[in-house]
């Protein structure tokens, strides 16, 4: 088994060969290898990518997102590990194992991880090498049934009632439709607010972000926002294409796209900005920043893009949108907790990371 | 020391065994494969096992051991072929250790 250590500089050699395309199993995509490249918290030495080969085919890999984390007046450099993935024929070689402690090593033992699966968090957790932060209690609100989707998931061979389900969902969304609108009358919480959407950070934005992110721990600027709002890892497509195929974790989806809102109270004072990520029938806040004071407004205008996107679920992560979501009655189908884990390495254990925030997009999360 | 280790890698092989369904249990045998082609751990496994075997050598050899460093992961199915084989790198490391 041979392990090959892509630093950034690699990748961007690697994205011009032809060869590296060809393999039967790709270890990242070249979307996502663009990203990579272009992270503005990335030096050109970093390791973005190990990938193990046994006779020349790719058996197992981890991609590292390097970063950066600030706590009171100290920062510093760690890697997200993100996209582990082992060949189930190479299970007991070791191999997963391996990319794991290579990554640790090569980052000084100051290694994050975001999410994952139940897999991965097993044996993180085995490793005794990493401490969990304080998780994210979000919430998922089902705004709209899509009772279609979820029945022919569970008994596909329901499929030859599809257009039966496909006008019961119409029906109900229309009564969930006008609920929504009722609840507009009556309440107007967006009233008083105008938006302006950008798809980079501009430089009022940046200046307002920095006067809100003091207690984020991973701080980011425009730049680092930009970056991800213009290099996604996940394709807006209708169809797989030979690489996503070739391509264990997800790179395409019918709908993926970022959108930056400036909320402005009165069309003049800015009160607020939130990234949101929409992908398929699912919204997520993954940045926002805005006073408590602001919460209500903020989360109305939320609440007001999930319902003009006609999305399925809004996914909220900050905690005080979260407590405002419940003040302000929206009607849905239903909400229920969704916990957003993260783990830093314990090289961090020294650190006072208790009072830092994080985001519902940190780690490689904004990404999914 | 070698009996030493030995039993320091059987008390592993408990602990690692309250953590595994019956039917999975480890067998305290120093031939008993680990890693590679006939091996019997998987990633989560393999971790596991680095991470106690090096808690256990601190307490019961009370001497650190590190078995994630660069050499012992460019020949990990040599170290964890067997538990035989894991006991004599890690006799070799150790005597390293009182070498230097």
């Amino acid at each position: 088994m041979e392990i090959k250590t892509f630093t950034v500089a690699d990748l961007k050699t690697a994205l011009a060969s032809e060869d590296f395309w060809r393999a039967k199993t790709l270890p990242i995509t070249k979307h996502r290898a663009l990203s990579y490249s272009r992270n503005p918290r990335a030096d050109e030495n970093d390791p973005v990518l190990l990938v193990a080969y046994r006779n020349n085919r790719v058996i197992g890999y981890l991609g590292i997102l390097p970063d950066k984390i600030f706590v009171n007046n100290a920062s510093y450099k760690l890697g997200w590990l993100t996209s582990w993935w082992t060949d189930s024929a190479w299970a007991t070689s070791g191999v997963g194992a391996i990319l794991l402690f290579k990554a640790l090593n090569a980052y000084d033992q100051r290694i994050g991880v975001s999410g994952g699966s139940r897999q991965a968090r097993e044996a993180l957790h085995a490793s005794q090498k990493f401490m969990a932060l304080k998780p994210l209690q979000g919430l998922d609100i089902r705004l709209r049934l899509n009772v279609t989707k979820d029945i022919l998931r569970r008994f596909p061979a329901m499929k030859i009632f599809r257009v039966w389900f496909k006008i019961f969902d119409v029906i109900l969304d229309e009564v969930m439709n006008l609920r929504g609108n009722f609840w507009q009358r009556r309440n107007n919480p967006c009233q008083r607010l105008t938006f302006e959407h950008i798809s980079a950070i501009d430089e009022e934005t940046d200046r307002f972000i920095q006067q809100h992110h003091r207690q984020d721990l991973t701080r980011k600027k425009k730049s680092d926002l930009s970056w991800i709002m213009n290099n996604p890892w996940i394709l807006s497509a209708p169809l797989k294409d030979s690489a996503s195929k070739r391509y264990y974790f997800l790179s395409r989806a019918n709908r993926f796209l970022y959108l930056g809102v400036k909320v402005f109270e009165h069309k003049t004072e800015m009160i607020g900005f939130f990234l949101l990520k929409v992908r398929d029938d699912r919204m997520s806040i993954v940045y926002s920043y805005f006073e408590s004071r602001h919460a209500a407004s903020i989360t109305a205008a939320a609440v007001h893009y999930a319902q003009a996107m006609h999305v399925d679920i809004l996914n909220l992560y900050d905690e005080r949108l979260v407590a405002s979501f419940s003040k302000l009655r929206y009607p849905c189908w239903s909400v229920e907790k969704n916990t957003r884990g993260f783990s830093l390495s314990k090289a961090f254990a020294d650190i006072p990371l208790a009072d830092c925030r994080l985001h519902g997009g940190d780690g490689d999360l904004a990404f999914y | 020391m070698d009996a030493k280790i030995a039993q320091m890698l059987f008390s592993v092989i408990d602990e690692l065994n309250q953590m595994r369904p019956t039917d999975d249990h480890l067998v305290k045998d120093l031939e008993m494969p680990l890693s590679g082609d006939s091996g019997i751990l998987d990633s989560a496994g393999l971790i596991n096992l680095i991470a106690v075997t090096e808690q256990k050598a601190a307490e019961e050899l009370g001497r650190p051991l590190v078995l994630t460093d660069e050499r012992t992961l460019s020949q990990v199915n040599q170290v964890f072929q067997t538990l035989g084989t894991l006991a004599e790198y890690i006799h070799l490391r150790l005597n390293e250790k009182n070498d230097g």
